[in-house]
């Protein structure tokens, strides 16, 4: 199995963007990580303006993380990936996409 | 927001409450019930954001006969609160936590908070280390819902008006008075001023200034760098509280508490053990700084485990997998539940890599019994506050100080309010702040980015101010820290007005310097050991020359390190054996 995981994110900001697009990323990963630890590996070492909630409680209760993989709304922060996956990242909805991941949580 | 031009939106209040945690709501609650308009500013949502929702069940309170032992009264908690701070918390503020605690816990249950109940309608308590008679009152789903309840009822009162995803980085003052903050609408990316007359911070501790913490992530400190350059003191920064058993091993859920207090004979019965599955720790069990010094020797004695840690294990309880599954499902269902989905690991069957972790910041703000600050105008409470915990913290005396000093703090911020006018903030008080954001947002040569010198903070930290630490590698910590200071102003960030998240990290490794350098210079200053902070090159608790607090102030941005006195009220240290 390849020790990659190829992600398609969603990219928005409403300040400067027509349309929200996708934005394709590759990321070398050898080992089980969470949707949110990958999301903190493409902030650190791949791109600095993907905009998310870093925010983390250790039990998967707060529901500040949540994303939508696949189409699903999962917690970023319980749910594992594994290399070799390819996935789909977007905003959760339930409210007006802020930019990128980050949805307003007063909607919520 | 355009960085040509950093326009300010100015808004005005009563009482600004800084933070969205336990004693944040609990403080704008006593506010609004004192019919002063509020406004409260969190960092993220209240109710689901800070520590508060990562902490357990236990909420301490001495409701004796309404509790579970009768034998049990304010003056004990009072009393093992002392003991356990090794006598250095103020007890006039002790007092006020320990003959409140139960009031305000009533308070809980009106708003909505659910406890749990013996059939007759008493108090079920938990006993935890060092609590003479079991006094840990149980919440059901743990601290989440607890900080749920309580944003909830903040939103009943119409004269609190809460700002989400908005960051506070900044006091303001005119001569020499607190009148308001100012900070960042993260959503907007507006930069907004809140004049107030008076102002309370409640924003939580440092404990992410290390890299292991079990505390989340936005949790750097940032009250104590803007309470130290407005020029409050600040008390007793080297006494980080660690909490033993939080996992270390595997990378997706490191930082999640596991509980020691759970492997008594009432609960799991299982026990803490060395990498050959010797148990390490003694029932009963001790308490928290006593519990750090058995795990780190075992650890540097080489009877670690792989990835430096010990065993969580309770696959030899004399319960039972069944038995043991049932304690975790009903004391911490989260926590059991997030460890299997994120991990893949069931600590009911198999055992888990623990080890001492940032917890609790037991020093920070110096206050009063009222929660006054040094500085007029300025309350603070909860973690952020220092001089009342002591060395060490107890089991539940954090939740508890949520509510009793944040209804305190609440109320004479209040108070107050109504003997002032506004007072508009100077506008050298505003123009600084401003510097530092264009100096953030202009073009450079040479671009560092925020997330790597937070990095470097982090792991000088965790190697050099661990609970154990010594002047030569304090030293070596202070000149990293040094070192990160003068790259801040090499940090560049993209000018991006919605939700910019390099912005909020390079602000907050502004504010981290700040803090890890007082802290060090805490932990430099204080020769001896007692609680959490253990001096290699001073291993003995010194009563003759530390049985006082470190006070920090700030002498025209520098900081001084000096001795002041306890207070103590109903138990001094020579009247115990």
């Amino acid at each position: 199995m390849e020790n990659i995981i190829k992600a398609k994110i969603y990219r928005y900001n409403p300040d400067r963007d027509k349309e929200p697009y996708f934005q394709d990323y590759e990321v070398p990963i050898d080992r089980r990580v969470t949707v949110h630890e990958f999301l903190n590996i493409i902030h650190r070492d791949i791109d600095g303006t993907l905009a998310f909630r870093t925010y983390k409680c250790y039990k998967g209760s707060c529901s500040l993380c949540v994303v939508k993989l696949n189409g699903k709304v999962v917690k970023s922060c319980s749910t594992p990936l594994n290399p070799g996956e390819e996935i789909t990242i977007e905003p959760a909805g339930g409210g007006e996409v802020i930019r990128d991941l980050v949805v307003d949580f007063n909607a919520m | 927001m355009a960085s040509k031009n950093l326009e300010v939106q100015n808004l005005q209040t009563d009482v600004v409450v800084v933070g969205g945690g336990g004693a944040a709501c609990r403080a704008a609650i006593e506010v609004a019930e004192r019919g002063q308009n509020c406004i409260m500013v969190d960092k993220g949502r209240p109710g689901r954001s800070g520590a508060t929702p990562c902490a357990l069940w236990s909420i301490q309170a001495p409701f004796g006969p309404r509790g579970r032992d009768e034998r049990d009264s304010p003056e004990q908690f009072f009393e093992d609160m002392v003991r356990a701070g090794r006598f250095i918390g103020d007890q006039n503020i002790v007092e006020v936590v320990a003959f409140t605690a139960c009031d305000r816990i009533l308070d809980m249950e009106r708003y909505g908070v659910k406890f749990r109940k013996y059939e007759d309608g008493r108090f079920y308590q938990t006993p935890m280390p060092g609590q003479t008679y079991p006094r840990s009152c149980f919440m059901y789903e743990n601290g989440q819902h607890m900080s749920t309840v309580l944003a909830k009822e903040v939103s009943r009162h119409k004269n609190i008006t809460v700002y989400k995803d908005f960051f506070v980085f900044g006091l303001l003052k005119n001569d020499g008075v607190v009148v308001g903050i100012i900070g960042i609408d993260m959503i907007s990316g507006q930069i907004i001023t809140i004049n107030s007359k008076s102002t309370v911070i409640a924003t939580g501790g440092y404990t992410s200034l290390w890299g292991f913490s079990d505390n989340p992530p936005t949790l750097t400190g940032d009250s104590l760098s803007m309470a130290f350059r407005a020029g409050a003191e600040l008390v007793d920064l080297e006494f980080n509280q660690y909490y033993g058993t939080d996992v270390i091993w595997p990378p997706s859920v490191k930082g999640t508490v596991v509980l020691y207090e759970l492997m008594i004979e009432e609960f799991a019965n299982g026990e803490i053990t060395d990498k050959n599955g010797v148990p390490i720790i003694d029932k009963p069990l001790p308490i928290r700084d006593e519990a750090i010094k058995i795990i780190f020797n075992v650890i540097k004695e080489g009877r670690g485990t792989e990835h430096s840690g010990v065993w969580y294990d309770t696959t030899k309880s004399p319960k039972g997998e069944a038995a043991v599954r049932e304690v975790f499902e009903t004391m911490t269902p989260k926590h059991y539940h997030f460890l299997i989905d994120a991990a893949g690991i069931d600590i009911a069957k198999q055992p888990i890599e623990v080890a001492p972790a940032s917890h609790y910041q037991c020093g920070g703000i110096y206050i009063n019994e009222k929660g006054q600050t040094s500085l007029e105008g300025l309350y603070a409470c909860g973690e952020c506050a220092g001089n009342f915990q002591g060395a060490n913290r107890l089991a539940g005396s954090a939740l508890c100080d949520t509510q009793t000093m944040g209804a305190q703090a609440g109320k004479y911020a209040a108070e107050d309010s109504k003997k002032r006018d506004i007072i508009p903030p100077e506008k050298s008080s505003i123009d600084e702040h401003l510097d530092m954001l264009k100096n953030f947002l202009s073009e450079k040569k040479t671009k560092t980015r925020p997330i790597f010198l937070k990095e470097e903070i982090l792991k000088a930290m965790d190697e050099y101010v661990a609970p154990f630490r010594s002047k030569e590698g304090l030293e070596k910590g202070l000149s990293i820290i040094e070192g990160v200071r003068k790259e801040v102003e090499k940090i560049h960030v993209p000018d991006v007005g919605r939700y910019n998240l390099e912005l909020r990290e390079a602000i907050e490794t502004r504010l981290a310097v700040d803090a890890a350098e007082l802290t060090i210079g805490a932990a430099l200053f204080r020769t001896e050991s007692r609680g959490h902070h253990n001096r290699i090159d001073y291993p003995e608790q010194d009563d003759k020359n530390w049985r006082c607090h470190t006070i920090i102030s700030n002498d025209g941005g520098k900081p001084v390190y000096s001795k002041r006195d306890v207070i103590y009220t109903r138990l001094k240290p020579e009247d115990v054996k």
